[in-house]
């Protein structure tokens, strides 16, 4: 393959112009959420916003039960500045609540799956588990059946249990869909670290529980983290579960309580700056996440996808 | 109380957290479903069994063939774009240059926003009166005068809307597993094919394509499960319609268990969702095993 040093121009006008395009949403949604009311509802828009404010944000977030009534029945409030920005309130919840929800929701998962798949996995590498192939291949199971087709029974059994509407429910269905990945992950982590190591903490009289938090898990931290990672991912970015197992509004997820913002208004009422800014506050926990490990992002993302 | 008795106690002791959520959570559901699509489920007092009934109303429900009709539609529209927008940006990013950690973090970057939030970012965008696709379109000369141009107008412009909202997120997990299989690829093939005169285009065609094969298959596979799980991204942007066009077989048996009641026929549209995507990991798998 030849190139010329025009083949690179092209290389990266095409490469650029795919980052402008696949940063453009992101980038319009963000500025959006800053733009003053009578900025953002324009027929001309403008690319950066002229004059910032943190009002979408203030309400979203602050906004608890206070409804504000909106007077769309007279026609000219359009002219006069303080009424139409009385029209932005977000008529429903604020996102407070659903943000802690769901914080809770994926710390629990996060949590929960470490615990569970940590211990899973050394118990089917490292240990000599009885049934230890039989019990692998087991856990690998829920690959072939992904959860979405047992929502109606997994429902029923939320609701045996007593754990519909509530965090406990979603973090356990979660770290359960984890699973397979999870322990995968951890068994390839301790399939790499020599066994003479757990050995020599063997003769120092280490017990099994210190061998694993103080030998083991320190060398198996990149496949911890990409277990973690992804945890985060399917527990935040869940939206099915947390539409259907959680019914009463102090329990809401935050994906749900954007879609009560996206529904709160037709198309003629501002929704627009609430509903982007909740969409940045929605992405910005992950989007840390993915800036500081990307690596075990994208791992742990494809990985679900290709489970070696 | 040997040294090995102890071992395999504390085994069994430490894989049993797993075991059991396993249990409850995946196998009593799975086992479950089966038995829920058997029976009827009224509101109050015990399920009946009923043999077949329910996969009977399943079958002659005109809503299902509608939502597995447009399902299968969905899924073989989107296919294709998401793969060759992550095909094309996986072979941008195999390339020895400067810059391609850089670029392949930014076309992956969508894939880590949830499909919802991604769903309220592009509602903004085709927004009918404000957006900035209709601003964009207007200013290069399309729709004219008449300032509504409304995607969600008819089914299947909702069905591209949100294709164009899909290829934008996902892509970027295709381009992952494609770079991977183009980085397998061994130098010294294009070597032999530089020496033999080929051109660039005759290098793809014949060289990195046939040896993408497997990758390309689990991309394609991939995209075709996803496609049939769709839900948050039509139940957000489209809300199923406009009159019931864009309604996935997902979105079908969330509204026959929860909007009518109907256990029993949602459990065996369940069972269906099941069996499908079944037999496509089995694929994958096979797929996979095969070549790597």
């Amino acid at each position: 393959m030849r190139r010329y040093s025009s083949d690179w121009y092209w290389y990266y006008a095409i490469n650029y112009s795919l980052v402008i395009i696949i940063i453009f949403p992101i980038y319009w949604t963000l500025i959006s959420s800053f733009k003053k009311p009578s900025e953002l509802i324009t027929s001309e828009p403008t690319f950066y916003p002229h004059d910032l404010t943190l009002q979408y944000y203030d309400q979203i977030w602050n906004f608890d039960r206070i409804k504000v009534l909106q007077d769309t029945e007279t026609e000219d409030t359009n002219s006069s500045g303080v009424e139409v920005e009385e029209k932005f309130r977000l008529d429903g919840e604020g996102v407070k609540r659903p943000f802690i929800n769901s914080a809770i929701v994926s710390a629990g998962t996060i949590i929960l799956t470490i615990i569970v798949c940590t211990l899973g996995g050394y118990a089917l590498t490292v240990l000599n588990t009885p049934f230890k192939n039989f019990f692998f291949l087991l856990v690998i199971l829920p690959i072939l059946i992904p959860g979405i087709s047992l929502i109606i029974p997994l429902y029923k059994l939320l609701k045996e249990i007593g754990l519909t509407n509530s965090h406990l429910g979603l973090i356990l269905i979660h770290t359960c869909g984890m699973l397979p990945l999870g322990i995968f992950m951890m068994r390839n982590a301790f399939n790499s670290i020599p066994t003479s190591l757990r050995e020599v903490a063997m003769l120092e009289g280490s017990s099994e529980l210190k061998i694993i938090t103080s030998v083991m898990l320190p060398l198996a931290i990149p496949g911890l983290l990409t277990v973690m990672v992804f945890a985060m991912y399917v527990s935040w970015n869940d939206y099915i579960y947390a539409f259907i197992f959680i019914n009463s509004p102090e329990n809401t997820m935050l994906n749900i309580s954007l879609m009560k913002i996206a529904l709160g208004g037709s198309q003629f009422e501002m929704k627009w700056g609430s509903l982007t800014a909740g969409s940045i506050v929605s992405f910005l926990p992950i989007i840390i996440f993915y800036t500081f490990l990307q690596q075990y992002f994208v791992r742990g993302v494809t990985g679900s996808a290709v489970k070696e | 109380m040997s040294r090995l008795r102890k071992e395999q106690l504390v085994g069994l002791l430490m894989v049993s957290p797993a075991l059991i959520l396993l249990a409850v959570f995946f196998l009593y559901p799975l086992v479950n479903s089966f038995y829920m699509s058997f029976h009827k489920w009224p509101l109050f007092g015990k399920p009946k069994w009923v043999g077949l009934d329910n996969y009977i109303f399943m079958f002659q429900d005109e809503r299902f063939w509608e939502s597995l009709k447009f399902t299968f539609v969905y899924t073989l529209t989107v296919t294709p774009m998401l793969f060759v927008v992550a095909m094309g940006t996986a072979l941008l990013c195999n390339a020895k240059a400067w810059g391609t950690t850089f670029f392949r973090s930014i076309y992956f970057l969508p894939v880590v926003m949830s499909f919802a939030t991604a769903s309220y970012v592009w509602l903004w965008l085709y927004s009918e009166m404000y957006g900035v696709i209709v601003y964009a379109l207007e200013f290069f000369g399309f729709g004219g005068e008449n300032k509504n141009l409304n995607v969600w107008k008819t089914g299947t412009s909702s069905m591209w809307a949100v294709n164009a909202m899909v290829t934008w997120k996902f892509s970027g997990i295709q381009m992952i597993i494609l770079i991977a299989g183009l980085q397998a690829i061994r130098d010294d093939y294009y070597e032999a094919s530089k020496l033999m005169g080929a051109s660039r285009w005759q290098t793809i065609w014949n060289v990195t394509l046939p040896l993408l094969r497997p990758s390309i298959a689990l991309a394609l596979i991939l995209s075709i499960a996803g496609s049939i799980q769709a839900y948050e991204q039509f139940v957000i942007m489209t809300r199923g319609g406009p009159s019931n066009s864009t309604k996935t077989l997902v979105m079908h048996t969330v509204d026959m268990g929860f909007d009518y009641f109907k256990l029993g026929p949602a459990a065996s549209l369940g069972v269906i969702i099941m069996i499908i995507l079944f037999v496509l990991t089995v694929i994958q798998l096979r797929l996979f095993r095969k070549n790597y």
